[in-house]
């Protein structure tokens, strides 16, 4: 749990780019076996949509929020030696952002709760070319292959990287998210029978435990 | 007057660098701006608060050929090379230099440095889960390691005490050929023994399961047993085995089973890449922190290139044993793993053609 008054504490460190404050407070989580999504969305992620809001609202700059951008993925590297400890059952995803997409951390958070849950979660960064994605695929075979879509003008894209995907690897199970999709898109990529939307980390771990069972 | 004051503020506040300099280049003026990025340069020529990388920046020059603008890299006081526009008007008597920021270059660099952040927390993120994956598979390997070798074991002593029992009690019956084949299954057998230990050795050693046992021992002693058990291997080849010490060495805190081993395995080496008729000698000697002892051969040596593989999991060397012994190639790192875990160090000098020593060494405290 996440009381009220360590995230304000965490916020307002984390706007001040004061990184060592904000470390001690996930350190204190970690050792107090937070659980992991917890801990991505009651922290990590409420307090970057917050900063998204202040820095739309022209109330902080737009370096501050790069700083706690930078500031939040480092703090995410804490949770490595928990994350990738846990005992592997054989099971692969691919996790990648959408071309010329440069939101990376909500990804990145679906790669690691599938390493908790001892899959293998290969995450590959925002802002590769799809290329790389066709290689990763042809070389891991994953069970399954995440896309993570911040902006809902990429969404053509997506599209676009979907029916490439249908076409060379039919039967793919493929999974979707991010929340370009509070803006829609969500009718377009189910059109795909191998596609699902999962709108939130709670229901991509029902995905996970529905498809973990062998 | 209207102008003049815009003009005023325009210079004391905006972000723009003013710097006014004579015919000659030297600063005469600078506005506040110009300051804090470059610091106080009056009276020093204009290239000065240049960083001129490639050396070919000469204002002089710029000014005579009527150039009206550059990107220049300032040297700002903070030591970061920052890149600004500069625009230059000259009059008879005077030339002014306004530089602003270079925009289109910061939200470039933007771009860039974000991209770059995101690479690299990539790239630490799949560092950290490889190097989870290849502790796991080498827990693994370990693990299935000890037990196929565990498991090995029992049936192949099994294989060498028939061979043993035929061997003492149906001698007469046997023929030559019979006899030759039982002694071939008993020398196999002993041999898949001895590399089993190996990889159980090493297994434990991996697993950090080195336990040693550590007593007071008087080396010279351990050194002389040791001797003498390879002695009836070395008549074998005709090869003498010598240890002569000069010294007096204190005892030292080691685990003696553990020491015995490294000593084996060095002198039956040294026996085995020796040439028949020749010589192995010992040696034990001190320095302030230190007791070493050393192992010479008269054999092949081994070449300068494969001397680092010596000491590594399974790798072997060109160099032969000169009596068609085997050998498990695990010795050396065994070796080297036990005298690292006494504090010690284990290497190798040797030329090819005339022999090799090796050496290792014990800290006298501890
Ligand atoms: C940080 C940030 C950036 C950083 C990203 C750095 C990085 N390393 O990721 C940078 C500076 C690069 C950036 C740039 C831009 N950004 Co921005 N950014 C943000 C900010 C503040 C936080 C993003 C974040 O990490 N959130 C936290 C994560 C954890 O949340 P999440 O992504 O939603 O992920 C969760 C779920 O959606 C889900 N999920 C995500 N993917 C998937 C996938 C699957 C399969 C599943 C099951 C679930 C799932 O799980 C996650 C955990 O719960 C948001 C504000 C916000 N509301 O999020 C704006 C925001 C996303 N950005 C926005 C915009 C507009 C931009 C820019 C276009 C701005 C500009 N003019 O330059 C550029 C575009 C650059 C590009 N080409 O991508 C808008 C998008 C609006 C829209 N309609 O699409 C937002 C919403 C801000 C806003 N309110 O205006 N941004």
């Amino acid at each position: 749990m996440i009381e009220e008054k360590t995230y304000r504490k965490y916020l307002e460190a984390l706007i001040k780019g004061d990184k060592a404050t904000c470390s001690v407070i996930i350190k204190e989580k970690l050792d107090a076996n937070i659980n992991i999504k917890e801990l991505y969305t009651g922290l990590f992620q409420r307090s970057l949509y917050k900063i998204g809001e202040l820095w739309e609202s022209n109330r902080i700059s737009v370096a501050t929020e790069h700083l706690a951008t930078s500031i939040t993925e480092s703090l995410m590297h804490m949770t490595y030696p928990i994350i990738f400890e846990s005992e592997h059952i054989g099971k692969k995803a691919v996790i990648s952002c959408v071309a010329s997409e440069f939101h990376q951390i909500g990804g990145k958070m679906v790669a690691d709760i599938f390493e908790l849950h001892g899959w293998d979660g290969y995450f590959i960064g925002a802002n590769t070319p799809e290329y790389e994605l066709y290689r990763m695929i042809h070389d891991k075979k994953p069970d399954v292959l995440a896309l993570s879509l911040s902006l809902y003008f990429n969404l053509p894209k997506l599209l676009h990287l979907l029916e490439q995907i249908n076409e060379w690897f039919p039967g793919l199970d493929i999974i979707v998210g991010g929340q370009a999709f509070r803006w829609g898109g969500r009718e377009e990529v189910e059109k795909y029978e191998k596609v699902n939307y999962l709108s939130s980390l709670d229901e991509l771990e029902e995905f996970i435990a529905n498809n973990t069972k062998p | 007057m209207k102008d003049q004051i815009k003009l005023k503020y325009l210079n004391d506040h905006a972000s723009l660098m003013n710097i006014e300099c004579d015919r000659d280049g030297i600063i005469k003026e600078m506005n506040a701006y110009a300051r804090k990025i470059a610091g106080d340069m009056t009276g020093k020529p204009f290239g000065n608060i240049v960083l001129d990388f490639t050396n070919t920046f000469n204002f002089e020059e710029v000014v005579k050929n009527g150039e009206q603008s550059r990107l220049l890299n300032v040297a700002t006081q903070n030591n970061t090379p920052q890149t600004f526009y500069f625009r230059f008007f000259s009059t008879e008597d005077t030339i002014m230099a306004l530089g602003e920021l270079n925009h289109a270059e910061l939200s470039d660099l933007e771009t860039k440095l974000v991209r770059l952040n995101n690479e690299l927390n990539n790239t630490s993120r799949q560092l950290q889960k490889t190097n989870s994956e290849l502790k796991r598979l080498n827990e693994l390997k370990n693990k299935f390691l000890g037990i196929a070798a565990h498991d090995l074991r029992n049936p192949i002593g099994l294989v060498i005490s028939y061979a043993d029992f035929l061997l003492e009690e149906a001698y007469d019956k046997l023929t030559d050929d019979e006899r030759l084949m039982l002694e071939r299954i008993q020398s196999s057998a002993e041999f898949m023994i001895n590399l089993i230990n190996d990889l159980l050795d090493v297994s434990r050693i991996e697993s950090g399961k080195l336990e040693l046992n550590l007593q007071a021992v008087d080396l010279v002693d351990l050194i002389k047993n040791n001797v003498e058990l390879n002695q009836v291997l070395a008549e074998k080849k005709s090869i003498t085995i010598s240890f002569e010490h000069l010294e007096k060495i204190p005892p030292v805190k080691v685990d003696a089973r553990k020491i015995e081993q490294v000593l084996n395995n060095l002198i039956s080496n040294a026996v085995k890449f020796s040439h028949p008729g020749s010589s192995v000698k010992l040696d034990i000697f001190r320095d302030s922190k230190h007791v070493n002892v050393s192992v010479t051969d008269y054999g092949q040596g081994i070449p300068k290139e494969e001397r680092p593989k010596l000491f590594k999991t399974f790798s072997r060397t060109s160099v032969q044993a000169t009596g068609g012994e085997r050998s498990t190639g695990l010795g050396l790192v065994i070796a080297r793993n036990i005298i690292m875990g006494h504090g010690g160090d284990i290497w190798v000098e040797s030329e090819v053609g005339k022999g090799s020593t090796f050496y290792f060494s014990i800290p006298l405290k501890k």
